[in-house]
């Protein structure tokens, strides 16, 4: 874009023209755009249209009119401005490009493919305008026809172009992509070998043609292909699955198969891949002798992910128990002569060396101890193998032998963190931090953990030693510009666990805003990957844009959004920042400290504020240098105080359903914002989406039922059909006749040993059919602290609902006192009385 | 741990990768880039021994190499860079970040013709230092004062590709087509006894993967 200077330039250029001239539209057409360009978007449109009350007629001023509508992501207006622009100067390039840009970043193929075909007509000789057309007609479906283009292009030339012409090397390895998708595998191997032959990506082209001769069942090559493909990488399950494949190996003879890996082992003697796979095939006594050995070369070694490598086993109980066997054993000094002297054992200036960090000393004297005391701490910490007072005793041991290694107070902390003392785990991991200091990865996972604490001054503190010293708005400008999203999501949980809704809505706001900015990044690449010939590349980015929100971070945010919305409408007064604070309704005295105490923050942040932006000189500019548009509302104040904060929850439900739709969370949130908004069908179309996914889970459980509920006391206002297809939708769910309470029974029945199925039975009874049952409800849930299989997790949901049915003081101190005795180290529940 | 190509749906998890691990981040964007580029450089280490819990579950990068070829080499020397390397804490002493590397260096060579890769390194990180140095057998080029946004200076240094391509002319065959850039005369100068006997042109040293390669391919050379 423009520098600063130029703009002020252009500004200054146009006033002088325009002193002579105050009705050349085209001059303020130019202006409007510059202005834009500053961040003045409504001056600028205001500009644009006076424009084109001057020159109606003019190209120019439709063209910047649909400029500034793209500029503001308003597309099916800027779509039209270039239409417009373009019947008025059909030849233009500039707008037939921009227009056809546009038309790509929205999606909009028939319309991409019309456009590519009418820049083709004036420019025939640019070989990138006919692998664009081709990509057109690729992406809107069309392989044959765009195979089609290729060909003709490639008809067109005389010699055979120079292998340095990467361009042509590019296209063909595309054409080869097409014909693939077509199913035309045969083809596609014969087109291969013959102009692929010597691509410069040969990587890619020995990969496909493994994978086409396996399809085509032609084995013996496809061994070799395969064989060839793991000779460059050994690390590579595609590549063994590919090969297993070829080969035709019975999947049931584990012997064979672990032949096959055995002797890559033996070839690559640094190799993990073929050691670590056969550990998922193998059973009883050779899995047994296997993970012996895997185990013994890995601990002897000290490789710390040791342990992240073999929990995938634990699915396996069998598995899980012989692990442990295995590892006790080492720690009591059984079975550990066979490793000593072999020949993979390295001499400590061999030790692979990492670029980041600085390594540890003290690990590195005799390390297969202290690593069987890190594995079983590991192991007694993981949740399918979870005994925290082992995993303590285990990791204090390590700890002993190397008082100042990050890894094991890293670990130690994840323990204080499973056993609920997240103070003593953000604590301990502060120690491992200060262990070394120059390590970002340690300084991330303290800074996780003091968000976990509630600690958001601290954490951003710890962050800001890593941010860059000169970004405007300090670490969390930094952060938010260099889209830290896993920062900003945990301290919008943080907040909103403190009930500071307005802070956590603007975190979740701001991820909401990066995967806007990521979807618009690809805008550049329309053009940019056609100069550059990388189509391949281009069509891969394109199709993952596609479902960019899958990402588990917009899901995340999404969700914790919409649920904010919820309680703001639920609760209205949480919105007013005299209360600010979901237990905010405690005794008055207390609340009137605490608003006291809000207050004077706030003065203090907003002096702050001021003061930064006093100190901030440098221009504050976005990732393509454009100046970025002052935050009105740092806070988050306004978004919490919306006047319809189920509509706004919209904003997030609506991509949430439409690329996470099988994430039942989602769908349970969706349902939560539908019924209150009376979108009842809606509401049941989510329902059954979840249905779908777990008919026993808790929460759709109640859902079902409240809908129910809902349909009986209010059937929704829809014309009859419509009417009629919810009844009988929502009846293969619940009858329309149903006895709720029974059913609600029943399923406390076949699930009371489960605590988040008694809870959500308890929800229903308590919160639906029977308000006044809430003493005994609150009895029973206290009674769920002592179920088996329960979790901390599980205890603190407890506390949660019993907190929102305002349940009474006795009960819930019954039931922190319970929880304490179950859970003695968890924060919650030590502080529990006091909250 | 899956060693592979980078794809564009890694990026976002390789840019969290990044920021978890080094103060020097970048956009989206830049990543794109990078993949857009130049996509056979790029490569990512995945944890790979962990089933799907959800349909919607990202690859789990411990580890990545950014690279990128020079945009406008001086005297069209064609040669590679490495924009950014890390290695997840927990997935350390694996040799992940050699496998990275190699894999990168040799697409470097084999797509783009480069005749070596340069790279950028904190003056205080003893154990990059040894990496690049000891296993790769890079060398120091020169010190750029205040490299780093903290003030911090940076060794420049640089790595010899040509034995790659000696490797991968044994492996594959002698390129018959005509070469990139300034290949062709740089290729005069070279022993012709190189490419028929047995006597490799291969810098050893610990390149323990290197080493599989050449061996195995003797009886093609």
């Amino acid at each position: 874009m423009f520098c600063i200077g130029q703009l002020h330039r252009g500004i200054k250029a146009a006033d002088q023209i325009l002193k002579k001239k105050p009705d050349h539209g085209d001059t303020i057409a130019m202006k409007a755009l510059i202005i834009n360009n500053q961040g003045h978007t409504e001056e600028a449109f205001a500009m644009a249209k006076l424009a084109l009350q001057k020159s109606m007629k003019s190209h120019i001023c439709w063209h910047v009119y649909g400029l500034l509508y793209r500029s503001n992501k308003n597309f099916e207006e800027a779509l039209k401005a270039y239409k417009f622009a373009l019947k008025l100067e059909p030849d233009s390039p500039q707008i037939q490009k921009d227009l056809a840009f546009l038309q790509m970043q929205i999606r909009d193929y028939p319309g991409y493919v019309q456009s590519r075909r009418a820049i083709i007509q004036n420019k025939t000789l640019f070989r990138q305008n006919w692998t664009a057309l081709a990509v057109a007609q690729h992406l809107a479906g069309d392989l044959w026809e765009a195979e089609r283009t290729l060909t003709t292009f490639e008809e067109t030339l005389r010699s055979p172009p120079p292998k340095s012409d990467i361009e042509h090397a590019e296209a063909i390895l595309y054409k080869n992509t097409i014909i693939a998708e077509m199913g035309e595998t045969e083809r596609a191997l014969d087109h291969l070998n013959a102009a692929a032959k010597d691509s410069p990506d040969r990587g890619w082209v020995m990969e496909k043609k493994a994978d086409y001769l396996l399809q085509l069942g032609r084995m013996k090559e496809a061994e070799d292909a395969y064989r060839a493909l793991l000779d460059r990488n050994a690390e590579y399950r595609r590549y063994y699955e590919g090969l297993v494949a070829a080969m035709e190996i019975d999947k049931s003879d584990p012997q064979a198969l672990k032949a096959l890996y055995d002797e890559y082992a033996q070839k690559n003697p640094r190799g993990d891949a073929a050691r670590r796979i056969p550990l998922d095939f193998l059973t009883g006594s050779d899995f047994r002798e296997a993970a012996d050995s895997y185990l013994q070369r890995m601990l002897s070694k000290g490789i710390p992910s040791l342990f992240a490598n073999i929990k995938a086993l634990y699915a396996d109980s069998s598995k899980r128990d012989t692990v442990q066997d295995l590892v006790e054993g080492y720690r009591s000094g059984q079975g550990v002569v066979q490793m000593n002297g072999t020949a993979e054992k390295k001499p400590e200036s061999t030790e692979e060396q990492q670029p980041n960090g600085v390594e540890e000393k003290a690990e590195k004297t005799e390390p297969f101890k202290p690593s069987v005391h890190f594995f079983l701490a590991q192991h007694y910490n993981y949740h399918l193998s979870r005994d925290l007072d082992k995993a303590m005793e285990s990791i204090e041991e390590a700890i002993k032998s190397a008082p100042e290694s990050v890894d094991y107070h890293m670990t130690k902390a994840r323990i204080w963190k499973h056993h609920g003392d997240v103070q003593k785990a953000a604590a301990t991991m502060e120690h491992a931090r200060t262990l070394d200091t120059r390590d970002r990865y340690i300084n991330t996972k303290a800074a996780k953990y003091q968000l976990r604490y509630n600690d958001n001054d601290g954490a951003i503190e710890n962050m800001g030693l890593f941010t860059r010293k000169e970004a405007a708005g300090g670490p969390l400008g930094d952060l938010l510009d260099m889209q830290c999203q896993w920062f900003i999501y945990e301290d919008g949980m943080s907040y909103m666990r403190q009930g500071k809704l307005g802070l956590a809505l603007k975190r979740f706001m701001s991820i909401f805003s990066t995967f806007e900015t990521w979807q618009e990044d690809q805008y550049d690449f329309h053009s940019f990957s056609l100069r550059k010939g990388q189509i391949r590349a281009y069509v891969d980015m394109i199709r993952w844009e596609d479902h960019l929100r899958e990402h588990p971070f917009f899901a995340r945010a999404a969700i914790a959004a919409a649920e904010i919305y919820v309680m703001l409408y639920d609760r209205p007064e949480l919105a007013s920042p005299m209360t600010n604070g979901v237990n905010g309704d405690r005794n008055s005295a207390e609340q009137r400290k605490a608003q006291r105490k809000a207050r004077k923050e706030a003065e203090k942040a907003a002096q702050a504020e001021a003061q930064k932006k006093d100190a901030r000189k440098p221009a504050a500019v976005d990732q393509n240098g454009d100046p970025k548009k002052e935050d009105k509302d740092p806070k988050g104040d306004l978004l919490m105080k919306t006047s319809d904060p189920l509509e706004d929850a919209m904003k997030f439900i609506n991509p949430l359903l439409e690329f996470s739709p099988k994430y039942p969370k989602a769908q349970q949130t969706a349902f939560e914002v539908f019924i209150r908004r009376d979108k009842d069908l809606l509401a049941l179309r989510s329902l059954l989406a979840s249905h779908a996914i777990d008919p026993s889970d808790p929460t759709t459980h109640y859902q079902s039922l409240r809908l129910r509920q809902k349909a009986i006391q209010k059937p929704p206002a829809v014309p009859e059909a419509a009417l009629k297809v919810f009844e009988s939708e929502l009846s293969t769910l619940v009858s329309h006749d149903a006895d709720l309470s029974k059913l609600n029974n029943d399923f406390l029945q076949a699930h009371h040993e489960s605590a988040p199925h008694v809870q959500a039975s308890l929800r229903v009874r308590c919160e639906l059919l029977d308000p006044a049952s809430k003493d005994t409800a609150s009895q029973d849930l206290i009674r769920t602290l002592a179920l088996e299989g329960s979790t901390l997790e599980d205890a603190l949901r407890g506390l949660e609902l019993l907190r929102g049915w305002k349940a009474d003081e006795k009960y819930v101190d019954t039931y922190i006192a319970a929880a304490h005795e179950r859970y003695p180290k968890a924060t919650t529940f030590q502080e529990g009385q006091a909250k | 741990m899956d060693i592979r190509v980078l794809t564009p749906a890694d990026i976002p998890h390789v840019q969290s990768t990044n920021i978890t691990n080094l103060p020097e981040n970048y956009f989206l964007k830049y990543y794109l880039y990078h993949a857009l580029s130049w996509p056979q450089l790029s490569y990512v280490a995945v944890d790979v021994s962990r089933p799907k819990k959800s349909p919607y579950e990202p690859p789990r990068i411990v580890g990545y190499v950014l690279a990128k070829m020079e945009e406008e080499p001086i005297n069209n020397i064609q040669h590679g860079h490495i924009t950014s390397l890390s290695v997840m804490r927990t997935h350390r002493r694996l040799g992940l970040a050699e496998k990275l590397m190699r894999q990168s260096q040799r697409a470097m060579v084999e797509t783009y013709g480069a005749h070596y890769v340069s790279l950028h390194v904190r003056m205080s990180n003893v154990a990059a230092l040894r990496l690049y140095k000891d296993t790769l057998g890079f060398d120091v080029e020169k010190v750029e004062a205040k490299y780093y946004a903290d003030g911090e200076d940076a060794y420049s240094m640089k790595m010899d590709l040509e034995f790659i391509k000696d490797q991968l002319e044994e492996t594959y065959g002698v390129d018959e087509g005509d070469a990139v850039g300034e290949e062709g005369k740089k290729d005069g100068a070279r022993k012709e006894g190189d490419k028929k006997g047995k006597k490799r042109k291969v810098k050893l040293g610990r390149g323990l993967g290197v080493g599989d390669l050449v061996e195995k391919n003797e009886s093609k050379g």
